[in-house]
């Protein structure tokens, strides 16, 4: 029996060491999915606009499974320890539940991820930036956050458009039938912006003269953080499930090696 | 040898070129004629719009006139070009620019003294002139030589011409015809594709497949070993609880060394 007990006590220390690594990983995807919902970039309302915002429901999701995957490994090292057979099947229930609810975040996070297009953007932003027409409080809303969004977006990362300026150009928009295109052939926040906030050379600005507008396009400083957010989410997640998935097989196996 | 020679290539394609000169010359003998108006730089990213366009300042062509003479820009409609009457005054019905392109095929606008162009250029200044930029008084009918946004995308074409008391003493070549940017629709934008990445299919495929090989291990460790424990041999007991206790041979005392 000796050798089993050793094959036994070394099954129980992987046990244990992968049920603490769960926990560590699931306070980590906890404090990743808290810091994706709490929107450093202010890029929310744009996803709220296109009424697809699965990308925070998958965060949302996130940080209650971080939590149980926390709890759930500490259970799993008391039962792993004790060899309580009940203790085990609770753990092991409760574990390929808060298995379904991570893979159908990480799903979500990844599907996701490729609807945000830059066609799509480039639309919501001709639709709703400036637009005065709303049909109903919810466009209103809607428009109101998109306008907002766009305007501190275009100051603070320097760019204009989705594309670029010539977005402005190439289509009609609310903008455009809001504002005459001798005025305003883009949006005045895409000009250089001196310390108090207005136009470095509004004329040169409206040229398009290089060094008084910005002739970049914004897209890149959007994807960027929703993509870290869409691949955090999904891939990390992928990788707990698949570092459970191993201490699953393993504590079934421990568990119905436990006599009554 | 014969008497005539075969006249040179050179010659014969100079008489071909000079013979439509002089038949246009006809209404415009007296004016000298200089080089066309040419588009600003191609680096200005508001070159052409939906309704400006700009064009490089006469600099250094009108080179042999009075200071005080005003220098005009006639924007007609290709139409107008052929039978154009320089002695029409600017401001006058015809060349009003309130009424063009309906009824005034041309206008004349952005008036200034040779003084404001003066030779040679300053090296690195933007001298341009933006034509459509006056928004203000596009629908003044005291104005009629507003420099107002163009009514539509075109073409046009453009000259300069010099009036000394409403008398023309010089005038460039008509430009090319310029055509200004016509916006499309937003609703041309194409629908997002929703494209299926490799990686979120990757990612689907092994989840699913991972989870419902846990379910199918769940279900045979639990029909099979539900009851009592498998393997025999492998299988072990809960951990015993030992109670060691000091003996204290003066005392006896009536206690079991471990309790089985």
């Amino acid at each position: 029996m000796a050798k089993s007990g050793d094959g036994i006590r070394i099954l129980q220390g992987l046990l244990v060491f992968g049920n603490v690594v769960i926990g560590m990983c699931g306070i980590a995807l906890t404090a990743e999915c808290i810091f994706f919902v709490s929107d450093p970039h202010g890029l929310y309302p744009l996803l709220e606009a296109t009424e697809n915002d699965d990308i925070y429901a998958a965060a949302w999701i996130g940080i209650f499974v971080g939590f149980a995957l926390f709890a759930l490994s500490i259970l799993g090292i008391v039962g792993v320890i004790k060899s309580n057979r009940t203790l085990l099947l609770v753990y092991i229930i409760l574990m390929l539940t808060t298995y379904a609810f991570e893979m159908a975040s990480c799903i979500t996070a990844a599907t996701q991820r490729d609807f945000l297009t830059p066609n799509l953007f480039l639309k919501q932003m001709l639709e709703r930036y400036n637009k005065s027409d709303t049909d109903n409080n919810n466009d209103k809303w809607m428009a109101e956050g998109v306008t907002k969004t766009w305007d501190e977006l275009m100051l603070q990362k320097h760019c204009c458009g989705v594309r670029g300026p010539s977005d402005w150009q190439e289509y009609t928009s609310a903008f455009r039938s809001r504002h005459k295109d001798a005025d305003f052939p883009w949006p005045h926040n895409c000009c250089v912006m001196d310390a108090q906030g207005s136009p470095v050379n509004l004329d040169g600005c409206k040229l398009g003269v290089p060094g008084y507008y910005n002739s970049n396009g914004c897209y890149d400083a959007i994807s960027g953080p929703m993509n870290t957010q869409a691949w955090g989410v999904a891939w990390f997640g992928f990788a707990i499930l698949c570092w459970t998935f191993c201490v699953l097989l393993g504590t079934m196996f421990y568990w119905s090696r436990i006599e009554y | 040898r014969p008497h005539s020679r075969p006249w040179h290539p050179g010659a014969r394609t100079m008489f071909l070129l000079l013979l439509p000169l002089l038949a246009m010359a006809h209404g415009l003998d007296e004016l000298p004629h200089k080089p066309k108006p040419s588009m600003a730089s191609s680096t200005l990213g508001g070159l052409t719009t939906s309704s400006t366009f700009t064009l490089e300042q006469p600099r250094c062509i009108f080179t042999d006139l009075q200071d005080d003479v005003v220098i005009w820009l006639v924007v007609a409609v290709p139409e107008a070009v052929r039978n154009f009457n320089n002695s029409v005054r600017p401001g006058s019905p015809e060349r009003q620019f309130q009424k063009f392109p309906t009824s005034a095929l041309a206008y004349m606008t952005l008036n200034t003294t040779l003084l404001n162009y003066p030779c040679p250029k300053p090296p690195g200044e933007i001298t341009v002139l933006r034509v459509g930029s006056e928004t203000s008084c596009a629908e003044d009918n005291t104005r009629p030589t507003c420099n107002g946004p163009l009514p539509g995308p075109g073409p046009y074409q453009v000259k300069f011409l010099a009036l000394m008391d409403s008398d023309p003493v010089a005038e460039t070549a008509w430009s090319d015809p310029i055509t200004l940017r016509t916006a499309r629709q937003l609703s041309s934008i194409p629908a997002t594709g929703s494209g299926r990445s490799a990686g979120m299919i990757a990612l689907t495929s092994i989840l699913s497949i991972l989870f419902a090989v846990l379910l199918a291990v769940l279900v045979a460790m639990l029909v099979f070993c539900g009851s009592n424990a498998c393997g025999g041999s492998g299988s072990f007991s809960k951990p015993e609880a030992v109670t060691v206790r000091r003996y204290n041979t003066h005392h006896v005392y009536d206690q079991p060394a471990a309790r089985l």
